[in-house]
């Protein structure tokens, strides 16, 4: 009888012992959910409920974001740029000023648009209310999300006209806080420090080449330009020019780059019409362009 | 030599509580105007510092003609003096005295192609400014621990630009600050709570405006990593921490 | 009708069912999971079967549209190469069959064993951007491969997604897909409402279910909630070398409109139709050998069909509708050549018509999470006309049901693997040997897998 309990008792406690870690797991991932999956996101009209995401991130997301939102799917080794760790929310595409949380809305409009020269598809085919639930769930990975709020999105003026003065002036502005520096005179992310560009992960990256054609990380419309460049790309070396570039020289710019992609524009005739030339990368700052 | 800078050690406590009985009887309340000075040194060669190509940038060396730039990781003055080591309290402050903040702003500024200083401590929610004062463009990059709450962020300064003023809102020690542009460019902010001080190029420093007690000192340096020692500060007068780093 | 040709016609529907159901080609492609690092789960419902994301991505021509599509993009060592088999056990029975043993010439059989599916041969992906290619050779149990799709594809046209071209053996645009079936016991292999025929009907070139040759030109909205799309088909049912007698060509149309009904998901309806010719004539030498290529006397067919794709969360419902129409000479069965050869002299059976029926298909799915999934399918195909007045009218009617299940162990984004159980029941009215109904039904356990 005695062995037989001493046998009873070992057992139970090797149970205990195999099981006891699995408890502890189950409580802290039990405390997070209460504490993070009542996330919500609100777009418009939408509310996105982040349990009702769930399944959706399992069957599209999982594969390169990973079960915890870290970003270490099983398939992010082979994946580069590497996909965003949810846990830090640092994110690329947002309409809020560096350093601060992107709006719903931001995180929203990237799903569906996808990153362009990156493993991240259009889920264009989801309908508003996966993206939105999709939106609460991605924020539920980042204890951010609790402490912290959406920065307040950046203003942009309404667009003016196309000039031949606002191309040139625009040419400036790329001198001036020199664009060109990584982007290359001509756009072909050929600048002089192209090739030493790394994240903030220490890992390589590439310049945006506006000769290739190919639709910019962050949206394709000009209001979309003009948000990349004075909002940064956070986690990039792409930093913010807010400070630096008012919003009347900021279209000119805008403008400008236009010229610098293969697609046929207004902007790219009038600059050849202009004659319009490369920038000379130069060690004295060109002078501050006329106003 | 950890044995010989432990009796130093101890013999500063000892004469530092020596100076305290003596003196105590005689002062009134001198609340924060303790302070706590010592050398940093470094035991050992210092590594040698590398020099920097900087021919990306033409105006880069320009600046640098006559005077070659290197690398700052390491800067070891005569006698050992170990620069850009920030010693602040880690323990022994009450939480008012920690979370007073001082209103003058430190600058961090782009000169020359390299940052001055190397390393720039202050305190939580302290203001501080980066400057640039060159005639480049240059992208302020600062890499904190967004977990731990300092966010990173990532601004440009064209030649001219006004200085960017902000602040930190947590304790960290060290946030790494990159400019994307030039990939040299490398320093750290040093963000605590109470009084702190960076060494000198003799490897000096002095933390002022501390109140009477006992305090846990840490020197921190970005290769060498940490060191502490328990100070006791009596009212109105000098504790001495010296602290030696050993070389790799 | 006799009895002999009955029997006949029957023995064809069966053996084709046999033989479809074995092959079941599916075009799943861990090929392309491995080449963007996206699981099954993000393209297909249930593998093989498309969700609406693998639906944009086979119709931009294979390509994320992430300017990263072209192989360039890919490490040198990447093969866009995929094989599929399912090794299985099996249950078949058929309520009555001929055999001479039996003291009323009939009985019911029943087999049980392990088996093999046909192996797939997939490869498919970009050429260069915009440019892709599919080729899947595809065998029996046995091993005898054939070309089950070879393709090329220019895709957005003009950077137009409303102008892209396949051109050779393909999948149909259809968005309940044959050749990518859920469903794989002998019975439930294909779809019966695609490729039901009438009995004794010679035409077997209006099966919308098999991959056909031709060309078809796709449009699609950059969402892919709006598709179009027409092909021009050679009326051969996808068989090589001009087989079926040259020059007759057959159309598919086909087109839908999906709708986001925000908590239930996209709901998607269309509308497809195959309107056809092929020949009834077929030129013979030395005493009824056919002439290869060689046949005339066109006859006409078509189909058409309503399509739903409604979700309602974690369940879903496809359901199809189809009509069919026939001349009366395939419903008299020629179509196939000797010994049904039209040609001069020959004259339909006294009072023979048109043949139509109808056919519907509901398939419900209970997708309970992207790795385990519930099926069920039910199909019903009613003659509305017999060729022949002198036939029940019920003759050749079906019903069947499947249901079953699949279930993932493990879901990567490198390799496919399910273990795959179900139960099929089928019932064709006027098939037995004494005329009546025969019954068939089929269990099916298996190790569905790819790589």
């Amino acid at each position: 009888m005695r062995t037989n309990i001493r046998e009873w008792s070992l057992l139970a406690s090797a149970v205990v012992l195999l099981v006891s870690p699995c408890v502890c797991r189950a409580q802290i991932t039990e405390y997070q959910q209460h504490q993070w999956l009542r996330m919500e996101s609100h777009i418009g009209n939408l509310t996105g409920h982040a349990r009702a995401a769930e399944m959706d991130y399992r069957r599209y997301c999982v594969g390169c974001h990973g079960e915890l939102g870290d970003g270490n799917g099983e398939n992010a080794p082979w994946v580069d740029p590497k996909p965003r760790d949810f846990e830090l929310a640092i994110f690329k595409c947002r309409s809020t000023p560096t350093g601060t949380l992107p709006t719903d809305e931001d995180l929203f409009n990237s799903i569906a648009r996808g990153l362009d020269r990156s493993n991240m598809p259009q889920w264009s085919t989801f309908t508003k209310q996966m993206r939105a639930d999709l939106v609460a769930w991605v924020k539920h990975f980042s204890p951010r999300w609790q402490t912290e709020k959406p920065g307040t999105p950046i203003q942009i003026p309404p667009e003016p006209e196309v000039t031949a003065d606002r191309i040139k002036d625009g040419q400036a502005v790329f001198q001036k806080v020199e664009c060109w520096k990584c982007h290359g005179v001509t756009g072909k992310a050929n600048g002089p420090s192209a090739a030493t560009l790394t994240d903030d992960q220490n890992r390589p990256i590439s310049a945006y080449d506006f000769t290739e054609g190919a639709r910019p990380k962050c949206g394709d419309t000009d209001q979309d330009l003009y948000r990349i460049f004075m909002t940064g790309l956070d986690g990039t070396p792409m930093p913010s020019f807010a400070d630096n570039i008012k919003p009347d020289e900021a279209w000119d710019l805008v403008f400008y780059l236009r010229t610098l992609e293969p697609q046929k524009s207004k902007e790219k005739e009038i600059a050849k019409q202009l004659g319009l030339k490369p920038v000379a990368p130069s060690t004295a700052p060109a002078a501050a362009p006329p106003q | 030599m950890k044995a010989r800078y432990k009796v130093a050690g101890m013999t500063s406590v000892l004469l530092s509580l020596a100076f305290c009985l003596l003196w105590s009887t005689g002062s009134v309340s001198a609340a924060a105007e303790g302070k706590i000075t010592g050398t940093v040194k470094l035991d050992g060669a210092a590594p040698h510092m590398k020099g920097i190509d900087m021919s990306k940038d033409p105006y880069c060396v320009k600046q640098h003609e006559n005077s070659p730039a290197h690398l700052e990781n390491v800067i070891v003055g005569p006698g050992g003096g170990l620069q850009n080591v920030v010693l602040y309290i880690s323990d022994g402050l009450s939480g008012a005295e920690a979370s007073q903040v001082p209103s003058q702003e430190p600058v961090f500024d782009q000169k020359n192609c390299m940052y001055t200083p190397h390393v720039l401590a202050m305190n939580v929610n302290q203001k501080f400014k980066v400057n640039t004062s060159d005639q480049t463009t240059h992208n302020i990059h600062p890499l904190p621990n967004a977990l731990a709450g300092n966010i990173p962020w990532n601004k440009s300064q064209p030649p001219g630009a006004p200085p960017i003023e902000t602040s930190w809102k947590t304790e960290e020690v060290a946030i790494p600050v990159k400019c994307n542009i030039h990939p040299w460019m490398h320093g750290y902010f040093v963000v605590v709570k109470g009084p702190y001080a960076t060494t000198d190029e003799k490897g000096s420093y002095t933390i002022a405006n501390l109140p009477p007690g006992s305090f846990t000192v840490t020197a921190w340096h970005e290769e060498y990593g940490t060191q502490t020692q328990k100070v006791t500060v009596a009212a109105g007068k000098a504790g001495t921490a010296d602290f030696t780093f050993k070389a790799k | 009708m006799t009895s002999a040709r009955k029997r006949l016609a029957g023995g064809l529907l069966l053996a084709s069912i046999f033989f479809f159901g074995s092959v079941n080609d599916a075009q799943a492609i861990p090929a392309f999971a491995r080449k963007y690092g996206l699981r099954c789960s993000a393209c297909h419902e249930a593998w093989p079967m498309l969700n609406y994301f693998g639906q944009k991505f086979k119709d931009n021509g294979y390509q994320l549209m992430n300017d990263r599509d072209s192989p360039i993009w890919q490490n040198p060592s990447y093969w866009p190469a995929t094989f599929r088999i399912t090794p299985q056990w099996h249950r078949d029975s058929s309520d009555k069959v001929a055999v001479d043993q039996a003291a009323a010439g009939q009985r019911q059989i029943t087999s049980t064993g392990f088996d093999l599916s046909g192996l797939d041969f997939h490869t498919g992906g970009t050429l260069e951007k915009n440019i892709s290619f599919y080729v899947l050779p595809s065998s029996n149990p046995s091993g005898s491969f054939h070309f089950e799709t070879v393709m090329g594809r220019l895709d957005n046209l003009f950077g137009s997604p409303w102008l892209n071209l396949k051109f050779g053996k393909f999948e149909l645009d259809n968005l309940v897909s044959e050749k990518r079936i859920l469903t794989l016991t002998s019975i439930s292999g294909v779809y019966e409402t695609y490729h039901f025929i009438p009995v004794g009907d010679g035409n077997i070139f209006g099966r919308i279910g098999d991959t056909q040759l031709g060309v078809e030109w796709m449009g699609h909205s950059l969402n892919d909630r709006t598709r179009v799309s027409a092909a021009l088909l050679s009326s051969n049912d996808g068989n090589v070398m001009l087989s079926n007698g040259a020059n007759s060509y057959s159309g598919f149309f086909a087109a839908s409109q999906a709708f986001d009904a925000g908590k239930l998901g996209v709901q998607r309806i269309g509308a497809y139709a195959m309107i056809g010719q092929a020949p009834t004539t077929y030129f013979t030498q030395g005493g009824g050998v056919t002439v290869l290529n060689g046949a005339i006397g066109n006859k006409s067919f078509h189909r058409e069909g309503f399509v739903g794709l409604f979700y309602l969360g974690k369940l879903d419902f496809q359901v199809v509708t189809q009509h069919g129409w026939d001349n009366a000479w395939f419903g008299a069965g020629y179509g196939q050549g000797p010994p049904f050869n039209n040609g001069p002299g020959v004259t339909l059976p006294p009072g023979s018509r048109a043949p139509t029926w109808n056919g519907y298909l509901v398939e419900t799915h209970y997708v309970y999470s992207p790795q385990l999934i519930f099926i069920q399918r039910s199909e019903w195909e009613r003659m509305s006309r017999q060729a022949l007045p002198t036939n029940p009218s019920n003759l050749g009617n079906i019903d069947m049901y499947t249901f079953g299940y699949r279930y993932y162990p493990i879901m990567t984004s490198r390799a496919g693997f399910a273990w795959h159980n179900e139960y099929s029941w089928v019932r064709q009215q006027g098939m037995a040997p004494d005329g009546f109904a025969l019954t068939n039904s089929s269990l099916l356990l298996g190790f569905d897998f790819d790589f």
